[in-house]
């Protein structure tokens, strides 16, 4: 009986262990501020491309942690910190908004000292947090600039959109240089703002690409119900994140 | 599963709220509404001016899009009940983008009963400045715009009712 369950829990164990080891490479700890510690889970390549994600959980939910590995093993290496966790904050939307830019700021340049070109992706509303942190980054280093961030059906407008009259965005749209690819989902509203936003976002010398992803709805890799064309896009993210690097190495040249 | 219980709880909230908070925002009462001529499911042609001497309610919608199948039915109730009340009313909802056999399928399902356009190719979309779904417009009796709403509502709510019902019998002085 003390035999069986001994090998019950190494079996347990050993299952749990290669879990973790397969999930990712290892986590590391950065100091956001003075009093500010982020976790940031690393998926190590050795290509000359890093990928910072803002994802909750350090990019927990099972679609990331898949994409994040399949860039991995193709030399993109992807950082995933836990920003919410490090300051406590709710895993709600608005928590974002609390997210202070000097923490990520740290993080970025902890990226730069790779060598690096360093990228940012974040979707929906996470995506005005990478753009403030693209505009305070210019500002500070603006002889070292960032490669280029990946907006993911961001949701930028300021306030609740008013029929007939056009959006009004955040802050931060329109305020940097970096060169940005927009990626929205042909079934969603949204894809009808997509020039007026791209417009919006070119206005301080930005090069922005914008596509629409068919058949698939807005945030479609998180959807509980998801339909044979979201399943296929989903299955095949990393792909869409190396084309998208792809058309931001473009814009340097 | 405790997190998705408490995403689960969120969702309902903002949906529910979303529901609840939307109302009609009064235009000042001077916007020409753009032209809108578009065809139905049948294949006819459909165009907005046709319906002068009528308060239409112009909605931009999709089936991919929550709130407007749930407010479908109550859309259907509000024509009713203002024909009841003899109030020339007219609905068109403008699908977004979308194919006939998508349209066709959520039709067959939720069964609006007033008219559906298709504008297949957006051009109206970008001409009423609709950047959201769904996104409604109330036209007075001689077609300029006189509210805007965005979001769902209980289109047969007692506020809705009378609204459209003053905006029936007023008279020609604010849309002259």
């Amino acid at each position: 009986m003390t035999v069986r369950l001994f090998k019950s829990v190494i079996m347990i164990l050993l299952f749990s262990l290669s879990t973790l080891v397969s999930a990712s490479d290892e986590v590391i700890s950065v100091n956001a501020d003075d009093e500010t510690e982020v976790d940031i889970r690393i998926f190590k390549a050795d290509g000359n491309q890093l990928l910072v994600g803002f994802a909750c959980d350090q990019g927990s939910s099972i679609s990331e942690e898949k994409t994040a590995e399949a860039l991995a093993k193709d030399g993109i290496e992807v950082w995933m910190p836990d920003m919410l966790s490090a300051y406590m904050l709710p895993k709600v939307r608005s928590s974002l908004s609390d997210i202070p830019t000097n923490g990520l700021l740290n993080i970025l340049e902890k990226a730069k000292k790779t060598n690096k070109k360093v990228y940012m992706i974040a979707s929906g509303p996470d995506t005005e947090l990478i753009l403030r942190v693209a505009v305070e980054w210019e500002k500070a280093h603006s002889d070292s600039p960032l490669s280029g961030v990946i907006l993911m059906f961001p949701r930028l407008n300021k306030q609740k959109p008013e029929p007939g009259k056009p959006p009004e965005y955040q802050d931060a749209v329109g305020k940097t240089r970096v060169p940005i690819m927009l990626l929205e989902g042909e079934r969603t509203p949204n894809r009808w703002g997509i020039g007026h936003l791209t417009n919006a976002l070119k206005k301080n010398g930005s090069t922005v690409y914008a596509k629409l992803i068919p058949d698939v709805r807005g945030y479609f890799f998180k959807r509980k119900d998801p339909n044979a064309p979201e399943n296929l896009v989903t299955s095949q993210m990393s792909g869409l994140i190396k084309a998208s690097l792809f058309f931001l190495g473009r814009a340097h040249k | 599963m405790k997190h998705l219980f408490l995403y689960l709880i969120a969702a309902m909230f903002v949906f529910t709220n979303s529901l609840m908070a939307a109302e009609l925002k009064k235009t000042d009462g001077e916007i020409a509404a753009p032209m809108l001529k578009l065809e139905n499911l049948k294949g006819e042609a459909v165009d907005l001016n046709d319906f002068r001497g009528k308060v239409v309610l112009v909605q931009f919608w999709a089936t991919y899009c929550t709130p407007c199948r749930v407010e479908m039915p109550s859309m259907n109730e509000l024509t009713k009940k203002l024909e009841e009340a003899k109030i020339p009313f007219k609905i068109l909802a403008v699908n977004m983008g979308e194919s006939k056999q998508e349209v066709q399928k959520f039709v067959d399902e939720v069964k609006p009963e007033f008219t559906i356009l298709m504008d297949t190719k957006g051009e109206n979309v970008q001409a009423w400045n609709v950047f959201a779904a769904p996104s409604n417009f109330v036209i007075g009796t001689k077609g300029k715009v006189r509210y805007t709403l965005f979001g769902g509502v209980e289109w047969d709510s007692e506020d809705i009712i009378s609204t459209i019902k003053a905006l029936a019998k007023e008279t020609n002085k604010k849309e002259s």
